[in-house]
């Protein structure tokens, strides 16, 4: 049995979908950059998907494969970009396309995985933080442990804490994951405490908390729908910057071995740029620093495009700008009324006349 | 009596702002009393600490750096100044409904309108229905299930709740559905005027213009249905035309709701329209209380006198325009005695030497008239000057 209630919500959800799906395709038509952002972040999670559910569709070789054709002597195991390899192969036979292709659900992951971590664990000190943050009560004290806690955290090194956890636990995804991670979150304590601050002394504060609405309330209903927007064009912006400090550490030789069971694109960089001449064996080192690179370009060309689309004035503007051509609905409602009380009260005569 | 009771009386409230090592007393000393039904306007400079007693009240203002000295916030038999921090949201609102001076900032700029002020309804909603606590005003009884136990004095005055009484009531939950918030919604726009309330319902803050904004504030206050309304210059930011329009719009809710309302302004002209009693304050201090007719037809306080006599009118032609000499007192070096007397063309010795006593305001017998008082060494000399 379905409560009444329920399709009105599923509507509304479908609406509220359907009103942002519209408003997000018009502002990515009228700012271009974004929209190739737009194509290439659906492009690497479509790609992503594949790899991850049926890798063989875009992946010839496996990971770190031999690809055993180039065998017999006289051998020249590195080819140049080829339409059999498109990257080119290595000098262990292994084909660079699909290392660098099966690295992406790694690389992406990651990426989202710590900056997404960070926006939740960073997201929620820094609203509390932000918000209850008067001197000599306890939350003034609350406030400033987060505070401090997050100042030491800040003072470290990302990259020599990354190399001091991994010759502490070993070399590895989470090594790596925990290293980042580690030094991540509290850049978004500071980002959501700042903006906490700058919004609950505004005067729809005040306004709210004069209606009686409680305080818990104000700092989940009202500041953290104001405070949320420049949270998530950071957090998309942060994706790209992840994904190159997490190759960095791999390119240190702190991340994930290669070759190995998991390709990577920091540490396949790192692997081949030690051994192999750049201006020699340029496909090596070129293929991996430009899928970072453009992934990374992605990321931040949406977070620019998710910043007017968020901004209710921008996105109002945008969608006007746009549908200029469209002529405005006709205003039914008054003609409808006056017609419906003409027809009611001809049916009020009728009766009238045949009693 | 409940019907004779005033909805808020304010009792030698004096509130403070602590700014560095300075002290600034804002508001001292002020007594005032909102009878039920009846529109109590106070006028003064900019500075006087109309605003500050205006959020006072509910106690808005910031804690630190405002600080409630003293006094008394008598909200319906219940002292708003003891009410703990965490049950003040029982009060403002529902109780105590606020219109604020800036109609540009005080709409949350991420919600819709609709949302603004199916908010607020769902707000009274909840108190009305007890989804969420309400007020009760009266000596509220004794939960024994919780700590601290009371001492002996309270024990004979309030009711006692045994314990675990409190688990026997079932929290009835919300049955108003999304159209029902829509309808009153829509009611309230169109009590407050707003043509088409149905495309406006969709539309942000920004969209809107300054009037259309502060009808919307006005609508959101008026929708919890509060004993008091305190109208913070509702008019002020907005140009002349849309002000004209506000105040008419105000006069008119204020027979059709028939709430009381503290209205507070700068401008004489508009209080002389809206308001039943007038209180003028200067430089933190209640000078004058009364009728506004009495008010205005004969003032008893110099201030009051010079105010009246400085409303530019098309029909005055004497040129230089009459003003008072010299500007508000700085609150950190107030004069001594009267706080006027610097620029009063009618002080004397004493007035330097001793502050007069600060207005007791009673609240009327029912059927009589405010009594008209002011804090002036000579007030009666002052009424009978031409």
């Amino acid at each position: 049995m379905a409560s009444p209630q329920r399709p009105s919500v599923v509507r509304r959800f479908l609406q509220l979908a359907w009103r942002n799906s519209v408003a997000l395709t018009r502002v990515l038509r009228a700012n271009p950059l974004s929209f190739v952002g737009f194509v290439l972040v659906a492009i690497t999670l479509i790609l992503t998907v594949i790899v991850v559910v049926h890798p063989s569709l875009v992946v010839p070789y496996g990971a770190s494969q031999n690809t055993g054709v180039y065998q017999e002597p006289p051998t020249i195991l590195h080819w140049p970009p080829s339409i059999a390899h498109p990257f080119g192969t290595d000098q262990g036979g292994r084909d660079i396309y699909s290392d660098v292709m099966l690295a992406l659900p790694l690389d992406l992951g990651i990426g989202i995985g710590i900056a997404g971590t960070s926006v939740l664990i960073g997201g929620f000190l820094g609203l509390v933080a932000g918000f209850w943050d008067k001197p000599g009560t306890a939350g003034g004290a609350t406030s400033t442990v987060i505070m401090r806690t997050t100042d030491v955290f800040l003072a470290f090194p990302s990259l020599i804490l990354a190399l001091a956890i991994v010759a502490s636990i070993g070399r590895g995804v989470w090594a790596a994951f925990l290293a980042i991670q580690t030094t991540w979150w509290p850049f978004y304590v500071r980002l959501v405490r700042g903006e906490v601050l700058a919004v609950k002394h505004l005067p729809y504060v005040t306004a709210a908390r004069a209606a009686g609405v409680g305080e818990g309330r104000i700092l989940t209903r009202h500041v953290l729908r104001n405070v949320m927007d420049p949270i998530i064009v950071y957090f998309t912006l942060d994706i790209g910057t992840v994904l190159v400090t997490f190759s960095t550490i791999s390119f240190v030789g702190a991340g994930i071995p290669f070759p190995g069971p998991v390709p990577e694109w920091g540490s396949m960089m790192s692997f081949y740029q030690g051994a192999y001449l750049l201006s020699q064996y340029w496909w090596y080192i070129t293929f991996p620093a430009l899928a970072i690179f453009m992934t990374a370009l992605a990321y931040s060309l949406l977070g620019d495009g998710l910043r007017d689309v968020l901004d209710p004035r921008t996105r109002r503007a945008l969608t006007q700008s746009v549908t200029t051509h469209e002529p405005p609905p006709e205003e039914p409602p008054l003609q409808a009324a006056t017609t419906e009380t003409s027809e009611e009260e001809e049916a009020v005569e009728e009766t009238e006349m045949r009693s | 009596m409940i019907g004779t009771r005033p909805v808020l009386s304010v009792e030698n409230l004096s509130v403070e702002y602590e700014v560095g090592a300075g002290r600034f007393q804002a508001v001292s000393d002020v007594s005032l009393v909102i009878p039920r039904g009846r529109v109590v306007g106070i006028v003064g400079e900019t500075g006087c600490g109309k605003s500050t007693l205006a959020q006072a009240i509910p106690r808005l203002l910031p804690e630190p750096p405002a600080h409630i000295r003293s006094g008394k916030v008598i909200f319906q038999g219940t002292d708003l100044v003891k009410v703990p921090r965490s049950k003040l949201p029982l009060v403002r609102g529902t109780g105590i409904g606020m219109i604020f001076q800036e109609p540009l900032n005080s709409l949350n700029p991420a919600f819709r309108v609709f949302d603004q002020i199916a908010e607020s309804v769902q707000m009274r909603h909840w108190r009305e229905t007890g989804v969420l606590p309400s007020f009760h005003p009266g000596p509220t009884p004794f939960d024994y299930s919780r700590r601290p136990m009371p001492e002996t004095a309270d024990v004979l005055t309030h009711p006692i709740i045994p314990p675990g009484a409190k688990d026997e009531v079932t929290r009835r939950v919300s049955t108003m559905t999304r159209a029902d918030y829509r309808k009153e919604v829509l009611d309230y726009l169109r009590l407050v005027r707003i043509n088409d309330p149905e495309t406006i319902l969709n539309l942000f803050p920004h969209e809107l213009s300054g009037g259309m904004r502060q009808r919307i504030m006005i609508a959101m206050a008026l929708s919890q249905k509060p004993a008091l309304l305190i109208a913070d210059e509702p008019t002020s930011a907005l140009d002349v035309t849309i002000q004209a329009q506000v105040l008419t719009l105000m006069k008119e809710l204020i027979d059709e709701v028939h709430a009381s309302i503290l209205y507070i302004s700068h401008d004489l002209g508009v209080v002389a329209e809206t308001a039943d009693d007038l209180g003028v304050m200067y430089a933190g201090r209640l000078v004058e209380f009364g009728p506004v007719a009495e008010i205005f037809e004969s003032p008893r306080h110099p201030y009051t006198k010079s105010l009246l006599r400085s409303i530019p009118t098309r029909y005055k032609s004497d040129w230089p325009m009459p003003t008072i000499p010299g500007s508000v007192p700085n609150l950190s070096q107030l004069p001594r005695g009267c706080r006027f007397h610097p620029r009063c063309s009618l002080a004397k010795p004493i007035c330097s030497r001793e502050p007069p006593p600060p207005l007791r305001v009673m609240a009327p017998v029912t059927g009589d008239e405010t009594p008209h008082k002011s804090a002036c060494h000579y007030a009666e000399e002052v009424a009978n000057l031409p």
